[in-house]
Parts: structure tokens; sequence; C-alpha cells
């Protein structure tokens, strides 16, 4: 199973993980990572060395974007998470 | 006397964006706990510790691949506490590039024993690590092309995960669950081609933890 993530902007130029669900669907963890590959994860690419260097900031892509999912930590049980099992995307 | 039991892993390949990056792992419960972890990044940070439910893991390497522009590090926690704790890592500044992360808890262990890392050299790329009865080995590989195969012992494929860092990760190949003989193991790493790492570590069994050896009285 693939734990769902989601990826927000932490002060002043970091990125915050909140586990929010969890999925077995193989579809439903594609659309997530499809999704982050389009916007942070392309972002996150374009930019890596500036960001590394602090010339460009993270920050810049969250000014029209709230919060981004991603579902790329698999574990074997999700015992003491208290997560949801996830079966739609609409869900998150 | 005996292998270790596998537990619970936990695999992620996430982009921390942020000088340490922690995730939930569950330990299982058990005796002769043991908790290790692997992680691959860039070069461009340093690993600065790891902890697990706040206390500090031990770190059995961390080794620059400047071929690969990637460091790998590992490790280890005995007698870890049970149950889902946070497992944190952190760096010496923010990283912008994806990590491997590969979790494993055992139990019935006896701990960490002989470690060897080997370098990039033309796939395949084959090592031999000396272990005692019943360990178990862990592998990892790092390469620019993707891991094909980690075989342990050579000629026995073993499952692995993989992750994108920028470089190619095969991470998390293990020994079947009836451990090795005492001797010396042929551990082999391959990837599509090019040149591939070979990283291998041996997971004591219960008997091998102290050195001692198992004594019999015949009458």
């Amino acid at each position: 199973m693939v734990i769902i993530s989601k990826i927000e902007l932490e002060a002043p130029d970091s990125l915050k993980y909140t586990d929010v669900g969890y999925t077995t669907d193989e579809a439903v963890k594609n659309e997530i990572n499809e999704g982050f590959d389009a916007t942070l994860g392309k972002f996150l690419g374009e930019n890596r060395t500036k960001l590394n260097l602090g010339e460009v900031s993270v920050s810049t892509f969250f000014e029209t974007t709230d919060f981004v999912n991603e579902a790329r930590t698999e574990v074997e049980t999700v015992d003491g998470l208290g997560l949801s099992k996830i079966n739609n995307v609409n869900e998150l | 006397m005996a292998a270790p039991t596998k537990g619970n892993t936990t695999n992620a390949n996430p982009t921390p964006g942020a000088n340490f990056y922690q995730f939930s792992h569950n330990q299982n419960t058990g005796n002769n706990r043991l908790l290790v972890v692997m992680f691959t990044m860039s070069n461009s940070r340093t690993y600065s510790g790891a902890t697990y439910n706040g206390s500090a893991m031990t770190q059995l390497y961390q080794i620059n691949r400047s071929g690969l522009s990637q460091r790998m590090a590992f490790f280890y926690m005995v007698d870890p506490p049970t149950g889902s704790n946070t497992l944190r890592v952190n760096f010496s500044g923010s990283q912008w590039n994806p990590i491997s992360v590969h979790a494993r808890s055992f139990t019935d262990s006896g701990g960490v024993g002989n470690s060897a890392r080997t370098g990039g050299q033309t796939t395949p790329n084959t090592q031999n690590l000396t272990v005692s009865q019943d360990s178990l080995i862990l592998a990892t590989a790092c390469s620019i092309n993707a891991i094909s195969t980690i075989q342990i012992p050579q000629g026995t494929n073993r499952t692995f995960t993989t992750h994108n860092t920028n470089r190619q990760v095969g991470t998390g190949a293990i020994t079947a669950d009836a451990g090795h003989s005492a001797g010396t193991i042929s551990v082999r790493t391959t990837s599509t081609s090019g040149s591939v790492t070979n990283d291998r570590t041996e997971i004591f069994g219960l008997a091998s933890s102290g050195g001692e050896s198992d004594f019999f009285l015949i009458m």
C-alpha cells in the first residue's frame, strides 16, 4: 500500500509533508503522482540547481497553489498511523 | 541458530525540500529487534544524522560516490521502540533533489555485522562479503543506468525497490529467509549498461552477535 502525502509550503522556504491517507489502488496512486509530476515535480525539476543555490524560492510555486499531493511512500502496514483508505482522489 | 526474522519495510522517493525528511515507520514487536535504513541522494548535501522516535540512530557508513554525484548512507538502531514512530534524517542544508529511502525492521537479530562498499565498476559488479551462520545480506546499488539485478548470492535474483534520485537506485535487496551458511558470499549487482555500485551489509541472526559458538555437552 502507498501513503498519500500532502505537500505544502512551510515558511520561510521549505516543504512540509503531511500524511493524509493511503491507497491500494494503482490507478489512484498514478493519478496523484501524475498530478504531482505535472506541477510541483515539474517546478522542482526545472529549478533544482537554482533552488540548491538559493537563487529561486519554492514559495514562487505556492503563490498560486496551496498544496500538492504525492503517493510515493510504500509501506506494508498503516497500523498506528490513523490514516483513511482513499479510493478516489476526490476524497482527498 | 536462526536467521533474523524480516519485518516491515518503508520505501520512499521524495524530494525533501528542507534540511530534513521524516516519515513514519512501524517497527515489529518481538525480541532482539533491529531497525536499519539506507539513503541515497545527491552529494550536494551530507547526512548529519538520523533519529527514530527522537533517539539517535548509529551511522554505519556515509560514502560519497563522486563519479555518480551521489551520497549513500546506512543507519541502524538496536532494540528500537515498537509500533509506528517517526524516522527522521537530517541534512547539511536543504535538499532539493529526490532521495531514496529504504527502512527495514527485523526481530530475532543479533545486530549489524560485516559491511563492504564498492564504487562503480563496469556491470556486472561482483563482490564478496564474509558472513556468519544464518546471517542475511542487505544490498543496494546505484548507477546512471537502470539497475537490472541484485543477486544474493550470485546467481539468485532478489527483489528490490527502484528509485530515481537523478541517478538510478536499487535498494532493499535481501537474502532469502533461511539465511546464509557461514562463509564468503558473492553479491552481484548489474545495470543495463555502464558502471554500477555494490554495497552490502550483514544482518546477524541470533547465534552470530557475540562471536560465541553454540556449545553442546554430550553425556
